[in-house]
């Protein structure tokens, strides 16, 4: 028995024929931020609606906080706030008594409206019908509503759709306080990595329904492959003489590429090719950004 | 079950600045008209009886199927208009809870349009300075069958509302199955209608149309109907995926 906070087990969903979800173990620690990240349509929404017990898994299991879920469905999501998708709201009430009607429901002081409303800075439009509210109004609401029951676990389903890049910073701002002020445990869905590589410790990353990638960030970071270009006079002949010695160099115009070597055979390089007549005019160690690497686990070709 | 009462609560403000009084008062209104335009002779015997018949017609066979569907789909267009169910089922609620909730709430403005009925029908009643004393047994016996007998109806509406998120289809489907009524309600087989049941209960009895059922059998057909669709919207809302 494993004492992860969250646990699915070779969780599955199947709409006929079509595998959303494909026997994923996810695991996320107290206070983690797992960032939970894969293109459109790689099964990120189905995977929480499961978590959150608004569709059946096909196969599979989930414990939440040590219990089985949906067993212990209400103990459970007593302690879950959640925002899937675009954020829910009724449109003809205001900000106040869409927050009010959960609040009816989950029985937490009438001071937690005020709070969440601030928290979210929403508090100057609280009294304005949510019908006329901008989207990026309404995500923040749904994130307000998410906070209400001060949950142990947050769980986010691209928080920052519709934010502006002010919003955007704030989102990404309130997410990396939440575990450290609030002991709150947080997943967020993203198909950006650039967003997730700012706020997430662990990261999971998800295709066609499988988990290609599950572990700390650092750890995706140190899969980053080094390369090293070198910019020399005659590129094609250089390649030649460098491939002589088992040294396979790739010719981008006039930038030659070699995989990563020790620094004693940067150096024999250098020499060989400056005793063989070639200029040298820069040599650039480059590392694969997490963005590539994603790209590569994910099969997908930047355009 | 707990949570019951606080599940209603939410449903209570959600209902805010709906323009649902309007609803409600309409049919009462339309009645009240009618009863008006009745030429009734206020010194014959019976006299109560035939004021409300005549107001209870168009509000029984018509606007109180009409209106338990209306209610229905109401009370459940806002979950479906912007992520409601999703947000609702993910809160620590039990889908029965939510149900049972949805359901007491249409039920309970019905009663009022009940009420808000009989209140016109006494109205009238005095205005036209009626000579016989006010039958209370008759009338509350009246909107109360009524009533009861539109229980069905509603599950079977609210059933049809959660399951479609169209506003407008579960409406469409009950007005074509409310308008052959009339028709229906005076065949053999008119109690086994849930669209038809209000009039039957409603209507005094054996009265202009000819109507002849024992209130026992139409109860035990209502008690059943009720049952069956109460369990069948209770096995839908918990399967349903949001
Ligand atoms: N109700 C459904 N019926 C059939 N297929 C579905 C259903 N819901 C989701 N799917 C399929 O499951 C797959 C995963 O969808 P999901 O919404 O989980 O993706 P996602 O990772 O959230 O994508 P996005 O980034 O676009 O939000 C998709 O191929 C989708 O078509
Ligand atoms: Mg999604």
């Amino acid at each position: 028995m494993s004492d992860a906070f969250v646990q699915t087990t070779q969780l599955t969903k199947r709409y006929g024929s079509r595998t959303a979800v494909n026997q994923i173990n996810l695991e996320l620690n107290k206070q983690d931020i797992y960032g939970f990240l894969g293109p459109n349509g790689a099964g990120k929404t189905t995977t929480i609606r499961m978590l959150l017990g608004l569709i059946r898994p096909t196969s599979g299991s989930i414990r939440m906080f040590g219990k089985s879920f949906p067993k212990s469905r209400m103990d459970v999501l007593k302690k879950v706030g959640s925002l899937v998708e675009s954020p829910s709201y009724y449109g003809h009430l205001n900000a106040c008594e869409n927050l009010e009607t959960i609040r009816r429901i989950i029985d937490v002081p009438a001071a937690r409206i005020d709070e969440v409303l601030s928290i979210v800075g929403l508090t100057k439009d609280a009294k304005r019908v949510v019908k006329g509210y901008s989207l990026g109004m309404r995500q923040r609401l749904g994130i307000a509503a998410a906070l209400l029951g001060s949950p142990e676990l947050l769980i986010l389903d691209e928080p920052t759709n519709g934010l502006d890049p002010a919003g955007i910073l704030e989102m990404r701002e309130l997410i990396k306080s939440l575990p450290d002020q609030y002991g709150i445990t947080v997943l967020v869905s993203s198909h950006l990595l650039s967003e997730i590589e700012q706020m997430a410790n662990r990261v999971g990353i998800i295709q066609h329904g499988s988990i290609l990638f599950q572990d700390s960030l650092e750890m995706l970071q140190r899969q980053a492959k080094h390369h090293i270009r070198l910019a020399v006079s005659d590129p094609r002949q250089a390649a030649h003489t460098i491939s002589t010695w088992g040294i396979h160099a790739a010719q981008h115009e006039d930038l030659l590429t070699i995989s990563y070597v020790p620094n004693e055979q940067v150096a024999l390089i250098v020499q060989q090719l400056v005793q063989n007549g070639h200029s040298i005019y820069r040599i650039v160690d480059q590392r694969q950004s997490l963005e590539e690497i994603f790209l590569s686990l994910t099969g997908k070709e930047r355009s | 079950m707990r949570t019951l009462h606080r599940i209603f609560y939410a449903e209570i403000l959600k209902l805010k600045r709906s323009r649902l009084g309007f609803i409600l008062i309409l049919s009462p209104l339309m009645a009240a008209m009618l009863g008006v335009m009745y030429n009734l002779n206020a010194e014959q015997p019976g006299a109560w009886p035939i004021l409300l018949s005549q107001m209870a017609m168009a509000h029984a066979v018509l606007f109180l199927p009409l209106l338990s569907g209306v209610l229905s789909a109401f009370i459940c267009r806002y979950e479906h208009a912007n992520g409601g169910w999703k947000q609702l089922l993910s809160l620590p609620v039990s889908r029965t809870g939510v149900y049972i909730s949805k359901y007491v709430v249409v039920a309970t403005l019905l009663l009022a349009t009940q009420l808000i009925f009989m209140g016109a029908v006494l109205f009238i009643g005095l205005l036209k300075g009626i000579a016989e004393p006010v039958p209370w047994l008759m009338l509350v016996n009246s909107v109360l069958n009524g009533w009861l007998a539109s229980l069905p109806l509603i599950a079977l509406q609210m059933l049809m509302a959660i399951a479609w998120a169209s506003f407008a289809a579960p409406l469409a489907v009950n007005v074509i199955l409310t308008l052959p009524n009339l028709m229906v309600i005076q065949s053999k087989y008119g109690i086994y209608y849930p669209w038809g049941q209000p009039s039957l209960a409603m209507l005094p009895q054996n009265d202009s149309f000819g109507i002849n059922v024992s209130l026992e059998t139409l109860l035990f057909v209502i008690g059943g109907s009720f049952v069956l669709f109460v369990l069948a919207g209770l096995a839908y809302i918990n399967r349903k995926e949001i």
